[in-house]
């Protein structure tokens, strides 16, 4: 949830890129290069530096060792990334990152999409439920995790009570590696929701009632009137949801970082946390660099993937 | 009418134990901010505080400057917010209302760098923050996040919706391009700003990773990284962690209670209606 | 908090002939009272110089640190020392390194033993030694058993500041019902696992030992094992990881059979949720620091009666072998500030070493004085009489043979490979590999990352 803006239909944008006001030629040419410039200078400063640079020096740390305080050692080729596919830490990684994306991401989708079907209708009361379900927006990573923490406990916390309660065996959350991701997808779809429901709320209620109206009149019950009708109607939503979603699943750090430290037995050591090992915790900047480029260019390929052949289901409007 | 009325119960029986579900966790952090330190830590777990117990708010601002860390991430979000803003709508301008040599290509340039995950760059940056000497500073927490192509996007889809008669008056009275954008563009993309202040706002309040590697100062640290550390001690006392939790949490429901209109309708217009 | 109230100032008049008036007492070193007072002459121009310290004291040690820092701050007004919580050790080590080489690093820094090597290789720290000699401080009064963990090639590098070690925790009231001995708590592995047994019933379990390498690294020690080659890395940098051991295998052996026969709970690494599930009285027994003694004696009273004992040992045949290592952390000081902020830091380390200081400290936190001279102190008397519990922490530490096994292993990336042993423990704990297998794969892993380690520092 760092940072969704990485998740945009791209294409949908660019099918509109012409001028949109018509100007006399040539005359203002050169003064309108001009201001371009001007308009534009600081983002490409911005992005130059803290983006297209950092890029290229990945590249150069990536086929480097460094020294204990962080420094280029020698030139060493490509063993960062040998090493890195030789271990099996590194597959575990993506493998964890692959599991943790399966989990939360259809998960979290559904139950948002069942949730702001429900209220949208006009059933009483729904107001308050809207509210409700919308606040977790107000949680960060931080205050969620630590709340969680207490929930998980192995021996004192709720959730072991609570099942206990009901005559099942307590589940260690946090300390069984079967569970462990579990219980972190779960801390993390609650975390979510309230975004990805205002999300498809705000999908839904753009859809104009008389499109549910005429559907009433034909006699199409709510099931289907949502399968036949909302759902392609707000698929643009929920195809950028599941974009977001999905690259915010990749970059999860601080629910790992606070709940399980990667563990137990690495089990949800993702990608990022093991990148942030292997580079702040251990100072090896060559072979975290050369996961941040394995990251990049995963990342790279899922979202073409995802344009590929999420845009052809997609129904724009 | 059966069915209906079944289908109506079934329907509030599922919002109610979602309801539920989602509240639970707000409901622990607050009764066990409300607790004594044995009560929050016995077996089997309490559910409801035997008395309303405030000196644990008391105790966690006199043992962290907990109102630092949220002056912090405020002054944080805040200035990245504002930059965002700045740098989005005049690029967005640029490339919705400009026309100058490679504007495609550039502007296919910046919507790519939505596909470079920002944890990609993290190495990099912070040894170029580090070396400017930028660590615990709010230099170095907001100036790599001050331009967005996200941003960019969004208002140059609010620009391109902006009614063209409008656009071409405003040209025969020979208003120049400042101008028109200053008091025209800007003004009537207002809706769009306003989503993406608080999509933006909301994103940065919630940094995790970039606070945690470039502050050491405790009065420095922002409201997620001071947090965090509460639970790191020896023998946590999980009533004032809780207690510092729920302190942290009123701002936060503030801006959603402030912000949330704004964001239902404004992300699904501006990013999704080309 | 930053900023002194001015009030302050007068007070810090009165402190400051406080302080002369203690330096004179700790008697024997006249140079402690002299130099300081020397160095303030020179600096009196550009009012008190300020020394950062990063700590990694939370919660009641947190504030014992501030209270510290506060009695120094106010008997002098030359330094001013501010003391900034940086998180648990590996999260203050981290930000360390993530400050390194940037200057807007600490003065001063609290490192835990393991991170040792690491600072002395960052080539950050400026050996205490130096300050040692330049002051002609006597070390002659410090425990030799701490000392001897912090000395590399015959030198200080940094200097002990709160140290601790393992004690196994038991609740004396489960052992009366249980029918055991509540006087005679368990000394061997086998006994352990019997008194595990009977202490299993009525929802409780028998114990939890915290997946923490350092608990490992303890048990090993105290069949005077070594963790590295080269004499634990002492003798020469070590290239090899021991881990995989018999002693090893066998006790993980041992911990993991009451795992799987269902007399001991596997609480995860983190050890404040066993401390919480032993204060409950969910667990019966529990190893953890002594640093601990005071939060779990204090959250068990009124509940049960809390007993503590020396860590077991595989068999009566180990008696009077190994020992434990003195587990802890130490104060560094960084050669990147100028000369007059570490002469600063200097004075405040060794204002922490007196023997009045180490006494407060000890009483407040559990941590063992590092001053012999301390435990002369009436605080400390009076402390032992109030928990009796402690004597075992500095019988087991008096009583510790000092050899490379003890001393404690020393390697670059004992963080790292402190990680790599808990999730050994943890695979072999839930089945997933042998103990064998598990302790095997992360030898053959330690010793990979120290080879390339000596290979980065060799440049």
């Amino acid at each position: 949830m760092l940072d969704k803006s990485s998740a945009v239909p791209v294409k949908s944008g660019m099918q509109r890129t012409r001028s949109a006001v018509r100007q006399p030629r040539r005359t203002r040419h050169w003064h309108e290069y001009a201001l371009a410039v001007m308009f534009l200078a600081p983002s490409i400063l911005l992005f130059g530096i803290f983006l297209f640079y950092p890029l290229i020096k990945s590249v150069y740390l990536s086929v480097h060792s460094t020294t204990p305080r962080g420094d280029v050692a020698k030139f060493i080729g490509l063993r960062n990334f040998e090493k890195l596919f030789d271990s099996g830490h590194f597959l575990n990684s993506l493998w964890v990152t692959f599991e943790f994306m399966l989990f939360t991401v259809p998960t979290s989708i559904v139950l948002a999409l069942i949730l702001a079907a429900i209220c949208r209708t006009h059933l009483r009361g729904t107001k308050v439920f809207r509210f409700i379900f919308s606040l977790p927006l107000a949680i960060s990573v931080s205050t969620g995790s630590v709340i969680w923490m207490v929930l998980f406990h192995p021996t004192l916390g709720t959730l072991n009570y609570l099942l206990q309660a009901a005559g099942l065996p307590a589940v260690q959350w946090l300390t069984d590696p079967n569970w462990s991701l579990i219980s972190i997808s779960i801390m993390t779809i609650w975390m979510n929701l309230g975004f990805l429901f205002i999300l498809l709320l705000g999908g839904m209620e753009g859809v104009p009632e008389d499109i549910y109206e005429s559907a009433k009149m034909d006699g199409a019950g709510p099931m289907r009137t949502f399968v036949q009708l909302t759902l392609p109607l707000i698929s643009p939503t929920i195809f950028f949801a599941s974009v977001t979603s999905m690259i915010g699943a990749f970059q999860s750090f601080g629910q790992i970082h606070i709940l399980t430290k990667g563990g137990p037995m690495n089990s949800t050591n993702v990608l990022v946390y093991n990148l942030y090992q292997d580079a702040f915790v251990n100072f090896r900047f060559g072979s975290g660099s050369a996961q941040a480029l394995v990251l990049f260019v995963l990342i790279l390929i899922l979202t073409i993937i995802q344009f590929k052949f999420g845009e052809k289901k997609v129904h724009y409007q | 009418m059966r069915p209906n009325i079944m289908r109506t119960g079934l329907a509030y029986l599922m919002l109610a134990a979602a309801a539920i579900l989602i509240l639970f966790p707000f409901w622990t952090a607050l009764s066990n901010s409300l607790m004594t330190e044995s009560e929050s830590a016995t077996y089997p777990p309490k559910f409801f505080p035997t008395s309303l117990n405030l000196d644990n708010f008391a105790s966690v601002m006199a043992s962290i400057p907990i109102i630092r860390f949220i002056v912090n991430s405020f002054v944080t979000s805040g200035i990245i917010t504002i930059g965002n803003l700045i740098t989005a709508s005049m690029a967005a301008y640029a490339f919705a209302f400009l026309r100058f040599p490679g504007r495609k290509l550039l502007f296919a340039l910046f919507m790519a760098t939505m596909m470079i995950p920002w944890e990609v760059t993290v190495i990099p940056n912070y040894l170029t923050v580090r070396s400017w000497g930028w660590l615990d500073s709010y230099a170095g927490l907001t100036v790599p996040f001050l331009a967005t192509a996200f941003g960019t996007f969004l208002m140059r889809q609010f620009f391109m919706q902006l009614p063209k008669e409008l656009m071409e008056a405003a040209r025969i009275d020979g208003c120049g391009h400042i101008r028109i954008f200053a008091s025209l563009a800007v003004p009537l993309a207002m809706p769009g700003l306003a989503t993406l202040g608080v999509y933006s706002f909301l994103n940065h309040w919630n940094m995790y990773l970039w606070p945690l590697l470039i502050t050491n100062t405790e009065n420095m640290r922002t409201v997620q990284i001071g947090i965090s550390m509460l639970q790191f001690a020896e023998m946590t006392a999980w009533n004032l962690v809780m207690a510092g939790i729920v302190l942290v949490l009123v701002p936060s429901l503030l801006m959603l209670a402030i912000g949330l209109g704004r964001l239902v309708g404004g992300l699904t217009t501006g990013a999704l209606k080309g | 908090m930053k900023f002194k109230p001015f009030w302050l100032r007068k007070w810090s008049l009165l402190g400051m002939s406080l302080f002369l008036f203690l330096a004179a007492c700790s008697g024997g070193q006249p140079s402690q009272g002299s130099e300081p007072a020397a160095a303030a002459g020179s600096e009196a121009s550009s009012g008190p110089v300020k020394v950062v310290w990063w700590h990694s004291m939370s919660g009641e040690l947190g504030k014992t640190v501030d209270s510290l820092v506060k009695q120094f701050n106010d008997s002098q007004k030359d330094v001013q020392v501010e003391a900034v919580y940086q998180g648990e050790y590996d999260e203050g080590l981290n930000k360390f390194k993530a400050a390194m080489g940037s200057g807007s690093g600490p003065t001063m820094m609290q490192t835990y033993e393991v991170g040792s090597r690491f600072m002395i290789d960052s080539q950050a720290v400026t050996p205490m030694q130096q300050f040692i000699d330049a002051d002609k401080f006597d070390v002659s009064q410090l425990e030799e058993n701490i000392l001897s963990y912090y000395t590399f090639d015959n030198k200080l590098y940094s200097m002990p500041f709160n140290t601790s070690n393992p004690i196994l925790y038991y609740n004396k009231d489960a052992f009366k019902k249980a029918g055991l001995d509540p006087e005679n708590p368990p000394t061997t592995y086998a006994d352990v696992e019997k008194a595990a047994k009977a202490l299993t019933k009525d929802g409780q379990s028998g114990g939890s030992f915290p997946i923490y390498g350092w608990l490992m690294e303890q048990l090993l020690a105290n069949q005077d094992v070594e963790l590295l080659n080269n004499s634990n890395g002492r003798s020469a940098l070590a290239t090899e990881s021991m881990l995989n051991s018999d002693a090893a295998v066998n006790t993980l052996t041992w911990w993991k059979k009451m795992v799987d026969d269902g007399v001991m709970l596997n609480l995860g690494r983190k050890t404040d949720d066993t401390k919480k599930a032993f204060a409950a009285g969910q667990i019966a027994m529990t190893m953890d620091s002594t640093a601990s003694l005071r939060g779990i004696v204090s959250s068990a009273e009124g509940k049960f009666e809390v007993g503590t004992a020396p860590i077991p040992k595989p068999s009566a045949d180990y008696e009077g072998k190994g020992g434990v290592i003195v587990g802890g952390a130490s104060l560094w000081i960084m050669n990147d500030k100028p000369e007059a902020e570490q002469q600063a830091a200097w004075k405040f380390i060794k204002f922490l070493t007196e023997p009045s200081t180490q006494a407060y400290w000890n009483v407040n936190t559990g941590y063992f004085p590092i001053t012999k001279k301390a435990y002369d102190e009436d605080l400390i008397k009076e402390n032992m009489k109030k928990y009796p519990q402690f004597e075992t922490a500095v019988k087991q530490l008096h009583g510790t043979k000092i050899d490379p096994a003890t001393q404690g292993a020393v390697m670059g990336i004992f963080p790292e490979a402190r990680q790599l042993t808990e999730t050994a423990m943890e695979e072999a704990i839930n089945g997933s590999k042998s103990p064998k297998q598990a302790l095997d794969d992360a030898a053959a892993q330690i010793t990979q990352k120290l080879q390339d380690y000596n290979d980065s520092i060799a440049q």
